[in-house]
């Protein structure tokens, strides 16, 4: 009833041929594909500027104290040191800035805002979202938050250089950048927020006649679960945030103790009484989940690109949906494991490594689902099946490295160094950023109503598939030989110096996985307005979103629609052809057969006459 | 990938690289046969012909169900193997008897070691005393404090001996990180942890800060210096003597 209701609002103004102004369509727009649309390129000029960090950290790593080629010399006196090598200074605020871009500002924007605003209202029928003016504000944040953060650099002192986690003491030690930092992620937060409820009501309220909750494509179950997880860990980091800017502001101690002697900073003596592992459990509490915020759209749109493009059904659906689930909550209450060795109790280093392990078990049900879908399939090796098949793949090496670190004792020794970086980027990059190109590229004809070039998008995948395994596998055993993340020269330690090769390896590698990334924009610069005109359905998919035009006007479908069945009902006996998609309802099957009967009939007649 | 490792010389770090390969070999063994069946996929089910249909097949529940058993078992074995080391290594009621008790204290970016003197005692420290010349804050009055002393980024212990370490920090949150004894553990202001090993063999390790505290992070290391128990001991006396030193030369500071 409510999409009826809202309809009758957008339906409006598409009926009428109503002509918006330049700056209505495409910046203050509540239309949730150019909403979609402005996440996207947003994230992805935030994508090139966090890779950029990581590029000037990498250089540093291999070749400490030299100058950076090229542009070393022409980069301001308080970045770069005379000679126009990173100094310390600058080598903390980057990496501090590297990992919150990362996060903040690009996987979570383009697999929650893209892909949640992309796709839940197509692919479940309905012709926008709930709250379409929330969801622009939603947007709105994000671009000024993400620019507040970056603002940073250009402040005396710097930018946030406490590293991406912002433990205080060090964090609490206020400085303008830290400042903007706490500020920055306070309005993302907000951003999340808006963006969750938004989900959340469209997904329960707006879903096409006939659509089951059990009848959503996966993606949308995932984002939809996201969204759960966001609205519960959210204000958590933002009452944390609001703690911390107190502490450097407001003269309150929630996070420092009495007698803290900080000499970057005139004090001497604080009033006391606080914690520093408060923050761990407040900041983990939110940033662990969102580890999960930032996988678990991924492993939806896995699912369906795995699905389309095996042209099977996907294995297990509910399965998957009660892991989707099941990940969802564990992931809520784990957050301790980032804090085995930070002086928490280490009972409770017991309880959370139990509840890590078991984290394992729905995340197996997951793969092993995945594998179930190829199984006798008849794949076709696009480019969204590219990066899907090796999301499966690195997202197995990302778990595994995991329960490294889930044991406590193991943990002991590779806590805080390489390993953890080489985790953290085999499930971050191989498997969120791979999710994130796998469906970039499979929604790109119904987003931009044109083809890709699929030749550019396999060099691309294939270049960055090698390299980003060149950059990040080695990072492991960086790790396992003891080098500590963050450090801004390992060569300082003689048990690191065996090392400085294979930082040199990795740079090399960074550099070519970085410069490869533009492939992508030139592939979606070029296409979006030169490529070859998309089909409706160029993929023979079954969920909603083809149905519609390709790109879908303002309100979506130009026919109603109405569901009968789940979306992943490929190569049925029912169906004629390999795809059978939700709305086809049983009389046009009934048609489809008669026709083919027809067809076949008239096939044997010319076969008789010819002999 | 083992080899990597930095030579283990702690008594519970053995149990800790054992349980290390375990992991190690369970992930490869799952890798392998993931991604053998995955390949296998790969080639075998491309799609040939157009228009051909896969095998339309939902999904089997006594499938779902071993799949879900079979790791839960697997990863709550190794939950409750790890637990029995991590007990060993940081549950105080299964830590053994010192020999050796030494108090640690992160200062951005150093490490200060101080042991108790020729009484073995320490001073009664408070936090209120602790100043950047007084980092531990030893309470001037107290005559257990008097014979302490305090070095600087070097660290001496015996070999063989179980080793205590107090440990704390007075800015911001370091992490005491002795790569050779497969120890980390980190200095939080306003809070005390002990941790503690035993080495079996003497030679030069180093300690180094795992948590980043500042620019000069990089910077925070320490040298570890395991020693035979009569250098150890004629050491300690160098430093006992060096200290009484100190006491007769300034007499006007004790107010006794």
């Amino acid at each position: 009833m409510e999409a009826a209701i809202s309809s009758e609002q957008h339906g409006h103004a598409a009926s009428h041929g109503h002509h918006e102004s330049f700056i209505r369509h495409y910046i203050f727009s509540t239309d949730h594909k150019m909403i979609a649309k402005q996440f996207m390129v947003t994230a992805i000029i935030f994508l090139f500027i966090g890779g950029a960090f990581a590029l000037f950290i990498r250089w540093q790593l291999a070749y400490p104290g030299q100058p950076i080629p090229v542009i070393g010399q022409f980069l301001p006196s308080t970045w770069v040191n005379d000679a126009g090598a990173v100094t310390a200074e600058w080598y903390t605020q980057l990496l501090t800035m590297h990992g919150s871009i990362m996060i903040f500002a690009v996987v979570i924007p383009l697999l929650v805002g893209t892909f949640g605003n992309f796709a839940i209202p197509l692919m479940i029928g309905a012709d926008d979202m709930a709250f379409p003016f929330l969801n622009m504000v939603s947007f709105w944040l994000f671009p000024l938050a993400g620019m507040l953060m970056m603002a940073g650099f250009l402040v005396e002192g710097g930018s946030a250089a406490a590293g991406w986690t912002s433990y205080p003491p060090l964090s609490a030690v206020a400085s303008t950048g830290q400042t903007l930092w706490i500020v920055a992620l306070f309005f993302i937060g907000f951003s999340s927020i808006l963006g969750a409820v938004n989900y959340i009501t469209t997904v329960l309220n707006m879903r096409a006649p006939g659509m089951k909750l059990f009848d959503m494509p996966m993606t949308v179950w995932a984002v939809f679960i996201t969204a759960i997880i966001i609205i519960i860990g959210t204000p958590v980091l933002a009452s944390a945030l609001s703690m911390l800017f107190m502490d450097n502001f407001l003269n309150t101690s929630f996070f420092l103790p009495e007698n803290l002697i900080v000499p970057a900073r005139d004090m001497t003596r604080t009033a006391g009484g606080g914690q520093p592992l408060l923050w761990q459990h407040l900041f983990w509490f939110y940033s662990h989940p969102a580890v999960y915020i930032m996988i678990l759209p991924g492993m939806g749109v896995v699912s369906d690109v795995l699905s389309t493009f095996s042209r099977k059904p996907l294995y297990g659906y509910k399965a998957m949906v009660f892991a989707i689930v099941a990940i969802a909550f564990l992931g809520i209450i784990v957050w301790g494991h980032h804090m085995f060795q930070s002086g928490m109790n280490p009972l409770l280093g017991t309880t959370f490594m139990v509840s890590t392990m078991v984290i394992a078990v729905p995340s197996a049900i997951k793969t092993f689902n995945w594998l179930g879908t190829m199984w006798r399939g008849k794949m076709e090796f696009t480019a969204p099946m590219l990066n899907a098949v090796a999301f499966v793949s690195m997202f197995v090496i990302g778990g595994l490295s995991g329960i490294f670190m889930a044991s406590t004792p193991v943990d002991v020794f590779i806590h805080d160094t390489y390993f953890i970086v080489g985790h953290i980027h085999y499930v971050l990059f191989g498997g969120s950023l791979f999710a994130i190109f796998a469906g970039l590229h499979y929604w790109f004809p119904k987003m931009s109503g044109r083809m890709y070039n699929e030749r550019l998008a396999k060099w691309h995948f294939w270049i960055t598939f090698v390299s980003f395994n060149g950059t990040f596998f080695p990072m492991h055993i960086l790790g396992i030989g003891g080098m500590m993340r963050r450090i801004y020269d390992p060569t300082i330690y003689d048990f690191l110096k065996p090392f400085q090769p294979m930082n040199e390896f990795i740079t090399i590698n960074a550099m070519i996985l970085g410069f490869a990334q533009l492939l992508l924009v030139i592939n979606f610069g070029y296409s979006w307005f030169r490529g070859q005109k998309a089909k409706r359905n160029p993929w023979r998919a079954n969920t909603l979103e083809w149905q519609a035009p390709s790109p879908p006007p303002h309100g979506n479908f130009d026919r109603p629609l109405q569901v009968y069945r789940g979306p992943y009902e490929y190569s049925s006996p029912e169906a004629v052809q390999d795809y059978l998609p939700q709305t086809t309802s049983p009389e046009e099957l009934a048609e489809q057969h008669r026709h083919h009967q027809k067809r076949l009939e008239q096939q044997q007649e010319a076969t008789v006459t010819q002999d | 990938m083992l080899d990597w490792l930095p030579e283990n010389v702690s008594i519970f770090g053995e149990g800790v690289d054992h349980l290390f390969s375990i992991i190690y070999y369970i992930s490869i063994a799952i890798f392998l046969i993931v991604n053998v069946i995955y390949i296998t996929f790969i080639i075998r089910y491309r799609r040939k012909r157009k228009g051909e249909k896969a095998h339309y097949y939902h999904g089997n529940n006594l499938l779902e169900f071993s799949w879900t058993a079979l790791p839960f078992v697997l990863f709550l074995f190794l939950a409750f193997y790890s637990d029995g080391i991590w007990e060993d290594i940081k549950y105080s009621s299964k830590t053994p008897n010192a020999d050796v008790v030494v108090e640690v204290m992160g200062q951005t970016y150093m490490w200060h070691f101080r042991y108790p003197g020729s009484d073995g005692l320490f001073g009664r420290r408070d936090q209120k005393f602790i100043s950047s010349t007084n980092p531990f804050g030893i309470d001037p009055d107290d005559p257990n404090g008097k014979d302490d002393y305090t070095t600087i980024n070097s660290m001496m212990i015996p070999v063989n001996k179980t080793v205590l370490v107090r440990l704390s920090s007075m800015d911001v949150i370091h992490s005491f990180f002795l790569p050779n004894m497969r120890v980390k553990q980190d200095a939080v202001p306003g809070q005390w942890v002990d941790v503690w090993f035993n080495s079996r063999k003497t030679g030069e390790y180093e300690i180094a800060c795992a948590e980043l505290c500042g620019s000069g992070h990089y910077l925070m290391r320490a040298t570890l210096d395991v020693t035979s128990q009569e250098e150890y001991d004629t050491w300690i006396d160098e430093q006992y003597t060096n200290v009484l030193a100190s006491l007769d030369t300034a007499p006007a500071e004790t107010n006794e």
